[in-house]
């Protein structure tokens, strides 16, 4: 032990002044993303755009001279106490001077990071976050959403699928929804949107993450012959599951899948076999080509570092890190927080598809130059076929009628 | 364990913890962590003496915990309850619970007790995300974002003051551990030990196992749900999150690391638990696999959890205490 005990020491002084000595030189990072849990793979989404951003950024000389060091912390399930605790050790102990997250904790996040001046880029897409910034935008001032609401979300979900070039054989719609607040959100969005509409909501059903056997549910469904089954729950076995237990007697109905279309897996494990699904991306990279050179150039280059397209999150949270930059370059300093936070709430940033805005409720509201995309899976990947708003097709690519409608 | 050496413990561990903000009372993220651990002790302490004393196999620890969250957050938020008046109805509400789940579990024994207390974790998430939980008040997926700190002379204990916070969670730890020491060193406890060891015999002595059970599933629904109380109006915020797999797993090593039916050996399994969750967090992904591979480890090393070991390290005068330990511990995984 007394061998030890000096060893010990010795170890912590070394690292204590190596810490020191580097700490000068770089501007933390912090990356609150669900490393382990449910959430992982959107988490990992996530992180592949923000150290993309951050690994360019060091490349080309760093921030002010100053490379960027990422700090990461594992949200797990985003339980109340680990949300607090996350913004605690980034911003309270580490003392980064931005953080970026994902999926956040849909409102407990603008709480916890709030407290904070630290610029904070989430990827929510929740009315309820939008409805704790509004309680006070000048507190939660550093607060910025990379995304729209649920709300208006699941609305461009329903003008798409109205836009939809297909002759809908009935006006009956089935609802399937995850039990959490983004599952929920925009299930009960498509309801009210598909009653105002005439349709009928023949079944709505909310299933909690872990669904694996649906039959029940498709005995219900090839009775009502649904013209559309939209369904919400963001984990790939749950969604791949429903998709191969319906094709074993499919019915003439479009099947949507919303935002549960991002999850990798989707494509990566059913290929072509999930050709005729589609789905919806927030602050969407068309793909596979994309609006502007610029952006088909960060394609590109995502493609070739990770080994496929990009996926929802990661273009979003690439922009957060570049937007955060591009402030600090402008005001010169990455620890005046309240300058840095006017700037990206006033000037915004150009990206590779043009200018981000973001709204006075700090929201990226979907439009203009960063849309809501709409894919549909063809010859076994993501194929970008409409943008809203407006609601128009994207380029030349078209919606091919599903082979199990007949 | 005897009297004076488990209040001694206690005092210790207690002592210990009360001077810790002395030296990072100015770091809120290790703050956080020490309110958490204390938080936690309560939880654990309470499951450890329904399940490690009074052999109840109950898996509703968790439930309670989050029923007693959600009670004094809508107490405080629909009918303006002063939190910490809310915090107690909080209790009662959770004890109220307590005893209906208890009214038909103690007709039954064992891994089925488990499996209907596990029933309620499991019916409590949808239940507070439908429209008959939006209707109470708990704000349905979307959870309860508003929740009022506690004010008391003066001083507001929420989360931008962790020092006040971690005092107010010392003293609710402090209060509600001797709360269960006393009762294990009563009258309640000879009777919960008689009743594992020799139920029919306890029987023919005038011991009603109904009455003592229905007890000690009100008491620790009543502790657990007050800790829930305190835990909502210390965050300030609410949701169904906490009913995930990894809270109840945690809460699980506490009571195993500080061995069950070792009490206060479940304070100590809450502090070091958390600690360790907290430093393997840098290995991201592979903490818990870590974290599981030192729970074996330590569960194969510390039968007793890591109260056994130090009544190993620092033999006393009760030698042969042990034993009535073990027969508990051992009686917990045996009989209902």
């Amino acid at each position: 032990m007394k061998r030890i005990i000096p060893i010990v020491l010795l170890l912590t002084a070394i690292l204590t002044l190596t810490g020191m000595a580097h700490a000068g030189d770089v501007i933390k990072v912090g990356v609150p993303l669900a490393m382990t849990g449910p959430y992982t793979d959107t988490g990992d989404n996530y992180w592949k755009g923000i150290k993309m951003a951050i690994d360019e950024i060091n490349a080309d000389g760093g921030l002010l001279g100053k490379q960027l060091e990422p700090i990461r912390f594992d949200t797990q399930e985003f339980a109340p106490e680990r949300v607090m605790q996350g913004a605690d050790y980034l911003v309270g102990q580490e003392k980064v001077d931005s953080v970026h997250a994902g999926w956040a904790g849909w409102g407990q996040d603008v709480r916890a990071y709030g407290k904070y001046t630290a610029p904070f880029f989430a990827d929510d897409g929740s009315q309820a976050a939008v409805d704790v910034f509004k309680e006070d935008p000048e507190k939660y001032a550093n607060i910025f959403q990379l995304t729209d609401t649920d709300i208006n979300q699941a609305t461009s979900m329903f003008n798409v699928l109205m836009a939809l070039p297909y002759e809908y054989p009935n006006k009956k719609v089935v609802i399937i929804n995850a039990d959490d607040a983004w599952g929920t959100g925009v299930g009960d969005t498509l309801e009210t949107k598909f009653k105002e509409a005439g349709w009928e909501v023949a079944l709505r059903e909310v299933v909690p993450y872990g669904t694996r056997e649906w039959g029940p549910i498709m005995t219900r469904i090839r009775r009502i012959k649904p013209a559309i089954i939209h369904v919400e729950i963001v984990s790939a076995p749950e969604v791949i599951t429903f998709f191969r237990q319906f094709m074993r007697t499919p019915t003439d109905t479009i099947l949507s899948y919303g935002y549960s279309i991002v999850p990798r897996e989707v494509v990566e494990t059913m290929g072509k076999e999930a050709d005729g699904l589609i789905g919806e991306v927030p602050t969407a990279m068309p793909t596979p080509e994309a609006p502007t050179p610029e952006a088909q150039a960060w394609v590109e280059r995502f493609t070739e570092i990770w080994g496929h397209q990009p996926q929802a999150g990661s273009w979003a949270a690439y922009s957060g890190v570049k937007a955060w930059a591009a402030a600090v370059v402008a005001v010169g300093d990455e620890k005046d927080h309240a300058a840095v936070n006017r700037h990206i709430a006033t000037v915004g940033y150009k990206g590779e598809t043009g200018w981000w805005k973001w709204d006075e409720d700090h929201v990226m509201r979907g439009g203009g130059d960063v849309p809501f995309g709409h894919y549909q899976v063809q010859d076994g990947e993501m194929v970008t076929i409409f943008t809203d708003p407006p609601t128009r097709p994207y380029k030349d690519y078209k919606f091919i009628k599903p082979r199990w409608i007949k | 364990m005897d009297w004076k050496r488990m209040s001694g413990t206690m005092a210790l561990i207690y002592g210990v913890m009360a001077l810790m903000p002395l030296f990072v009372g100015g770091t809120d993220h290790l703050m956080h962590i020490l309110i958490m651990c204390l938080i936690w002790a309560v939880v654990a302490s309470c499951w450890d003496l329904i399940m490690g004393f009074a052999g109840i196999f109950s898996f509703g620890q968790v439930a309670f915990f989050v029923i007693g969250a959600y009670a004094s957050a809508i107490l405080a938020l629909t009918f303006g309850i002063h939190p910490l008046a809310a915090m107690v109805l909080a209790g009662v509400v959770a004890a109220a619970i307590g005893v209906l789940v208890a009214l038909p579990c103690l007709r039954l024994k064992g891994a089925y007790i488990a499996l209907v207390t596990f029933a309620v974790h499991m019916i409590l998430e949808p239940f507070l995300k439908s429209d008959m939980g939006r209707a109470i008040g708990t704000g349905g997926s979307r959870g309860i974002l508003t929740i009022p700190p506690m004010e008391l002379f003066g001083i507001t204990f929420g989360a931008g003051d962790k020092v006040a916070v971690f005092y107010a969670a010392l003293v609710l730890a402090v209060v509600c551990s001797v709360i269960i020491m006393l009762v294990i060193r009563s009258f309640w406890g000879t009777a919960f030990l008689a009743l594992k060891d020799s139920a029919g015999f306890a029987a023919s002595l005038g011991v009603s196992a109904f009455k003592y059970k229905l007890a000690v599933f009100a008491l620790t629904s009543f502790l657990t749900g007050l800790a829930g109380g305190f835990y909502g109006h210390y965050i300030g915020m609410l949701s169904t999150r906490m009913l995930g797999i990894d809270l109840f797993v945690m809460l699980m090593i506490m009571l195993v690391l500080g061995g069950i039916g070792q009490f206060p050996g479940a304070i100590l399994g809450a502090i070091v638990t958390v600690t360790f969750n907290e430093a393997l967090a840098p290995l991201g992904t592979y903490r818990p696999m870590v974290l599981g591979a030192l729970v074996v480890v330590l569960v194969l090393a510390l039968p007793d959890g890591i109260i056994g070991l130090l009544r190993n390290l620092v033999p006393g005068r009760g030698a042969a205490e042990p034993a009535v330990a073990e027969s508990t511990a051992a009686n917990a995984g045996g009989q209902g």
